[in-house]
């Protein structure tokens, strides 16, 4: 039990959609919610299951409504939990807080949400239970910490609150104090916001809120938490508009809360400490009656903290205030200080980060640019202060990658490119890098030589004496190592992408062609020989580099060499990927002799016919189409439409290789399978009279092995909604089945050649083999080609195998008369009435009118109907249920009352029978027929 | 403020990686959700957010040469906050990742700031928020001692839901949790009427004791080179441990430097320091130590925890290094001549715990005949016969200089280990040293400076002592990595 959920909610956390897309999320909720009030289980495992309502109350409780229930549900277990599972009755409370705030009820402070909200207050006041044990602290702290929450996410909910909150963290000594004081401030700061939205406010509004007697009979403040606004952060520095309340100069009772919080600051961890303070930045930007100044008194213990929450709300501070709070030398003291800190030795490398990124959004009291996002150096920046964050080839990638960044801003900045020793520098890096690289440097290391040249490139690219020799320097470098070539025309790329004015690239493509074709070609291996043809191939997309070199080179190798005759199939694409460039080039006709000699040659003596095939195409095209049409049927093939996905064009286009191969996942279900109605009944012939021996003949059929052992399944497979335009058509498709217990074999794949959305649904039969007769799940997966020619997988809705789907009619020779099967019925109840030891009978009663009866029988009974009511004692049903159970029914009248007698040779059934006959003779199921029964069983 | 989900992951170099541990905190997701409106980008599930972040730390494929999602060279700050690219253009930003080991810790911090483009990272407080627990769950994580065994990994992640319900119960972090075994938590007796701090677990009863230690680490890159200047930097950490009774007790440290001592600069005090003094702050590494500037002593006056802890760090600007080397390689016919001089300076007190220089040799062939003379100490060649290891013993001799010459073979039949820097004739020594009771800067703690306001008379120890850490001499006849300006970190 305890292991099975442990499994189903391990299950639903690593994919709930794919979970909840196999069973149904409400009899989900309802289930866990069933566990979390058995006593049986332990405190443990409860705690487990109520996770997913902490991670997932989206999934679970869709409508307020169902957050409301679930909420209900979850109190009451609350409050009949003993108060010594602590960690339970703490993981209860997050629960709740998030049932009742992801399912809006908390926003709309519905009923559960206002009661909820009491019995927080309540376990937060409550330190009766105090023995020095911590659990009650852990208690009260988690409910703080779900006050503060609810609070965060519906504001002003605790606004009439603020005096009680005061008081609690000033009375409170225990560690609680600052989850406390991170309520009070947060309330503080919603009731403030919320009294800069109501127009007329002002001080004496401020003093009521802050405690005054008549604060009672205020309204509690409704502040929409769907409006942005009031969630965001205020500190937006002095660009941004801070609502403010016009309070004047007298407020002493804000102050003195303020005064208050500050002071006890420091009891705080750096993290409260750090959200505090935030807060408090708020609030005293909206109140321009209280100066910035009362945070000064903090300000060395800030800016000496080896805590990054801590410095940063300091930097966050500036930004709010600016000079009314930091003086000039402030302000050069604090760049200094984040100077220091980017490569401060004791701090991580993650927080030096951090703190550089710092440095290019530095809150200046003076900003000169207003963009928000832009980053921006320091005024008082100078090069010689940056020169502390030089990079170096010792640092690792993501430090020397920001630091080349940051310098190179400084450089920028500092008019650097007109010759100094900065930029040198940084180009030196560069070459140690390079040099690194060449002597076969780790792919991190190449990456971040690539990343690293990128940015150099970004801001120098028009100092031509270093970028031009970056260019040679590639160049050297790719000759030795072809394999780096994807990289290089990344960056090649790149550049181009972002840099459209300068013509670097377009260099470095020709310097790379150059090299390929001018170095002498004798000991080109296979892999080198592939990867210069893809830079060939690139480079012969640029209109200004000529491919005269390029089909030399084609030239020269492929006819002089065993290349051709070998006739390796990926590098006779790449050749032909280069000619296909060069049919689309700008020069084309000064190329045609030469580029048709290439595919001539090609078509004629290439060792793979598909390779022959493909330059014989592009030769006819070449000399038969103008060069209006050429392009227009190249670059259409270009573009990859699905059906003319031949594999050599996909070769071509090697991105769309992998997409081609693999196995893509649809995001929600496509697929469903339907129930279909039963098959038509099979009228019998019914002529043969068994005679006395019916039983003993029926009996003997078992000896073979397989005899009536299968249950037959008839399904429709249908499309679900919303349709999907890109699956309408399904091609091969293949089901697979997974059994989730072991009262089956297991099932074999299905396949269905085609669904369309316009055509009726393809009918398939699942032919169960039972084990023992019982319900089951199968869940069910599908494999299927979609319109777009990719492979798809969809997982599909789970199948529920009723009880009832297992029935199967009497398995006897369809060629029995009616009277043997009643002979075979009547044998076995005799049997049963006798051997109570097998088989066990029981009773089962109703008030069922005749007219109801009867179409009860039509309905559901009739397919295992041996007999009409002419018999004393009413009809005959007989279910037998593979592989070799046995439920009999005698169903008659008497009085009101309708009566079925059973008798059942597996008494294990006996459950599932009375559920059966209860859901089939309930209210809901009988609505129709016009009469409400009654049970009695 | 606040995180909308958190990952523990583990992998071995990028394979047979598994979420060991996410945390989704659906209220804070709810918030967002309002907050960012349109633009609302959910959380992917486990496996895909699995999938992504290993390829954006590039982890992920590591046998393919180039994968455009990984290696594409356009620069995107990617450290501290990675962006993931989530299907149809969407990205989920920012993701704070910290990497140790075969652990990666990663959270998705709130973005609080309703804006068109994407805010600043240093605008958000959630950012460091998020580094600093995320830090703190590294440390607990490996708290025996950096190793990390599966069992106790096992362990301590199965810890994790009870340890969040206390310190991010709902996705605002509100402290880190406790490294070292915690004292027994004991609540405050009722007649104090002081606020217990959160870092005080529980209280000491008995004989106070306070321990201080001062630590300093001297790193150096030496060229042996006119045209390059050597560089060398000192930094030190003062680490004390105290026992004291009292819910608040208040505890004084005084660093003190000698007369003419340089200034300790770039001081960062741990949170539990009640109040610093301006004078304290304003020396900088980056301001030229003046005679002028303030040199103590630096008084800190704390409440400390019961743990261990850091109260403070600071640099220093020393004259000289603590050993000058000179390295001289000369490449012959498969061999190499070796030259290295050692000079203790006479102001460091020549009485080590320990010191050795190890003279690693890359990109050749394995070592064959080894040939070579030291003056004082005793060398070693490691069992893979790619390293020398000269112990120098406790001592230097008189004349404070030690050599050690030879000649190396590298006739061995295989190949020794390779490094992308160390080619050709660009090689190192590495000096590994400590030396008790004695710092460079001269920074010291005495006995009688500390205070602590408490009835019974404290036991107060403290100690101090230099270590080296990135020491290096390059050989000064191949060219050496780095050109000159700012080293290491």
């Amino acid at each position: 039990m305890a292991s099975e959920w442990r499994e189903r909610i391990e299950a639903f956390c690593c994919s709930p959609s794919g979970f909840l897309c196999g069973s149904n999320s409400d009899s989900f909720l309802s289930e866990l919610l069933r566990e979390l009030r058995d006593d049986r289980l332990s405190y443990g495992l409860k705690v487990l299951l109520l996770v997913p309502l902490c991670e997932h109350p989206f999934l679970l409780c869709s409508s307020e409504s169902a957050g409301e229930e679930t909420a209900l549900d979850l109190m009451s277990v609350f409050l009949q939990c003993p108060p010594r599972s602590q960690q339970f009755r703490c993981h209860l409370l997050v629960a709740l807080t998030s049932v009742l705030i992801c399912s809006s009820c908390a926003g709309s402070r519905s009923r559960a949400s206002l009661d909820f909200l009491d019995l927080l207050l309540q376990v937060a006041q409550d330190t009766s239970d105090h023995h020095g044990d911590s659990s009650p602290l852990c208690l009260r702290n988690t409910a703080a910490e779900c006050l503060r929450e609810m609070e965060a996410s519906c504001p002003g909910l605790l606004s009439q609150r603020l005096e009680l909150l005061g008081g609690l963290r000033q009375q409170e000594t225990s560690r609680l104090h600052q989850a406390y004081a991170g309520l009070q401030v947060l309330v503080l700061r919603n009731a403030v916001l919320h009294l800069t939205k109501e127009s007329g406010a002002g001080a004496a509004q401020l003093k009521a809120l802050l405690g005054g007697p008549s604060c009672a009979d205020q309204d509690v403040f409704q502040m929409d938490a769907n409006d942005p606004a009031v969630q965001a952060s205020l500190v937006l520095g002095p660009m941004g508009r801070v609502p403010t309340l016009p309070t004047g100069p007298d407020c002493k009772e804000l102050r003195s809360v303020l005064s208050s919080l500050l002071e006890e600051s420091y009891l705080l961890s750096p993290l409260c400490q750090a959200a505090l303070l935030h807060r408090l930045i708020e609030v005293v930007a909206m109140a321009p009656g209280i100066p910035p100044a009362i945070f000064r008194a903090q300000l060395l213990r800030l800016l000496g903290t080896n805590q990054v929450a801590l410095l940063h709300v300091t930097l966050l501070m500036k930004c709010a205030f600016t000079d009314s709070l930091f003086s000039a030398e402030d302000e050069a003291f604090l760049l200094k200080r984040l100077l220091v800190l980017s490569q401060h030795p004791v701090l991580s490398a993650s927080e030096r980060l951090f703190y550089m990124d710092c440095i290019l959004h530095f809150p200046e009291n003076r900003p000169i640019s207003c963009g928000d996002s832009d980053e921006a150096l320091p005024v008082l920046l100078t090069p010689q202060l940056a020169s502390i964050l030089l990079p170096t080839v010792l640092n690792d990638s993501a430090t020397l990658l920001a630091r080349l960044h940051l310098q190179a801003l400084v450089f920028l900045e500092d008019g650097e490119e007109e010759g100094g020793g900065g930029l040198a520098y940084i180009y030196d890096l560069l070459g140690a890098l390079l040099h690194m690289v060449d002597r076969g440097g780790s792919r991190d290391l190449v990456v971040t030589f690539f990343r690293a040249a990128f940015l150099f490139l970004l801001y120098f690219h028009h100092v031509e004496r270093y970028s031009a020799r970056l260019s040679q320097q590639l160049c050297q470098l790719y000759l030795q190592h072809p394999l780096l070539a994807p990289h290089i025309l990344n960056l090649a790329d790149r550049t181009q992408d972002h840099l459209p004015e300068s013509d670097w690239a377009v260099g470095l493509l020709q310097g790379l062609q150059r090299a390929i074709t001018g170095a002498p070609g004798g000991q080109l291996t296979l892999p080198d020989l592939s990867c210069h043809l893809k830079v060939l191939s690139r480079a012969a997309e640029e209109g200004n580099i000529s491919p005269c070199s390029t089909l030399r080179f084609l030239s020269a190798v492929f006819t002089s060499s065993l290349l051709c005759s070998g006739g390796n199939w990926c590098l006779g694409n790449g050749v032909l990927g280069v000619c296909r460039r060069v049919l689309l080039h700008p020069s084309l006709d000064s190329l045609f002799g030469p580029l048709a000699d290439v595919l001539l040659h090609l078509a004629c003596n290439y060792g793979d016919s598909d390779i022959q095939d493909h330059a014989r195409l592009y030769f006819s095209l070449l000399t038969t189409l103008s060069r209006e049409k050429l392009s227009a049927v190249l670059q259409g093939a270009a573009e990859g439409q699905v059906k003319k996905r031949a594999l050599s064009c996909v070769m071509a286009e090697s991105e769309g290789l992998t997409n081609a191969l693999s196995v893509h996942q649809t995001d929600r279900a496509v697929l469903r399978l339907m129930e279909a109605g039963p098959g038509p009944l099979q009228e019998a012939d019914a002529d043969e009279d068994v005679g006395d021996g019916a039983v003993q003949r029926y009996r003997s059929q078992f000896s073979q092995t397989g005899f009536a052992s299968l249950v037959p399944l008839r399904y429709r497979l249908t499309l679900m909604e919303p349709h999907q335009p890109l699956f309408e058509q399904l091609f091969s498709i293949r089901l697979h089945f997974r059994l989730t217990d072991h009262h089956y074999h297991p099932l074999p794949d299905a396949s269905v050649p085609l669904l369309h959305r316009q055509r009726p649904p393809p009918e398939l039969t699942l032919t169960l083999q039972p084990r023992r007769p019982h319900p089951t799940t199968i869940r069910v997966g599908a494999i299927f080609t979609a319109k777009d020619g990719l492979t798809w997988h969809s997982d599909m809705p789970d199948l529920h195998v009723a009880f009832q789907q297992t029935f199967l009619p009497l398995p006897v020779p369809s060629t029995w008369s009616r009277a043997s099967r009643v002979a075979v019925f009547e044998a076995l109840w005799e049997e049963a009435e006798s051997e109570a030891g097998v088989w066990a009978v029981s009773l089962f009663c109703c008030q069922l009118g005749e007219a109801h009866l009867k179409a009860l029988l039509q309905t559901h009974f009739l397919p295992f109907l041996l007999s009409d009511s002419s018999l004393e004692d009413g009809f005959r049903v007989l279910w037998f249920l593979p592989p070799r159970s046995h439920v009999l029914l005698k169903i008659s009248r008497e009085d009101d009352a309708t009566l079925f007698k059973m008798a059942t040779d597996d008494r294990q059934l006996l459950p599932h029978i009375n559920d059966y006959l209860l859901e089939v003779t309930s209210t809901a199921a009988i609505r129709q027929l016009g009469s409400e029964p009654e049970h009695r069983s | 403020m606040s995180l909308r989900a958190l990952w523990i992951i583990s992998h071995e170099k990028g394979e047979n990686a598994s979420v060991r541990f996410s945390r989704r905190f659906a209220t804070v997701e709810h918030r967002y959700k309002s907050l960012s409106g349109s633009s609302y980008v959910s959380v992917p599930e486990d496996r895909n957010f699995l999938q992504l972040l290993l390829t954006e730390l590039g982890l992920s494929r590591s046998n393919k040469n180039f994968v455009a999602a990984r290696d594409d060279c356009l620069y995107r700050p990617r450290s501290p906050a990675v962006e993931l690219c989530l299907d149809g253009k969407k990205t989920l930003w920012p993701v704070l990742a910290l990497s140790q080991g075969p652990l990666i810790l990663a959270c998705l911090p709130l973005v609080d700031i309703p804006s068109e483009s994407r805010p600043p990272l240093a605008s958000l407080l959630s950012v460091s928020q998020g580094l600093t627990l995320l830090a703190g769950l590294q440390a607990f994580l490996f708290s025996s001692g950096g190793k990390l065994d599966s069992e106790g990994l096992v362990a301590r992640v199965a810890a994790l839901p009870s340890l969040l319900l206390q310190i991010c119960p709902l996705g605002t972090p509100l402290d880190i949790p406790l490294v070292g075994t915690p004292a027994t938590p004991t609540g405050p007796t009722s007649a104090v009427n002081q606020k217990q701090p959160p870092w005080k677990t529980g209280l000491h009863r008995g004989r106070a004791t306070v321990n201080v230690a001062v630590v300093e680490t001297v790193r150096s890159m030496q060229f042996g080179d006119q045209s390059r200047q050597d560089l060398w930097d000192v930094y030190g950490t003062v680490t004390c441990k105290c026992e004291v009774e009292g819910v608040l007790p208040n505890v004084t440290v005084t660093l003190s430097l000698p007369h003419n001592g340089s200034p300790l600069q770039d001081i960062l005090v741990h949170p539990c320091v009640t109040s610093l003094d301006l004078s304290i702050l304003t020396a900088s590494s980056l301001d030229n130590a003046d005679g002028s500037a303030f040199s103590g002593p630096y008084k800190f006056p704390f409440s400390p925890p019961l743990e261990p802890f850091r109260l403070c760090s600071y640099t220093s600007q020393v004259p000289v290094p603590p050993i000058l080397g000179s390295y001289q390689l000369k490449e012959e016919e498969n061999s190499l001549r070796v030259n290295v001089s050692l000079k203790l300076h006479e102001s460091v007190k020549n009485s080590f715990e320990f010191c050795e220089a190890l003279l690693p040799f890359f990109n050749r062939n394995q070592m064959g005949n080894v040939d070579v003379k030291v003056s004082s100490g005793q060398v070693d060649v490691t069992k893979e016969k790619n390293r020398l290891i000269w112990a120098l013993g406790q001592k230097f001799p008189k004349s404070r200089e030690v050599t050690l010459e030879g000649k190396i073979t590298f006739s061995g039949s295989s190949q020794g280990p390779s490094h992308p820097l160390c080619t050709g004739l660009t090689a190192y020594i590495e000096l590994h040293l400590k030396v008790p009771d004695t710092t460079l800067s001269g920074c010291s703690v005495d006995q009688h400076s500390v205070q602590v306001y408490s009835s019974a008379k404290p036991k107060i120890i403290t100690s101090r002592e230099l270590q080296s850490k990135d020491y290096f001499i390059w050989n000064s006849t191949g060219p050496a990595p780095i050109s000159s300006g700012q080293m290491m970190t």
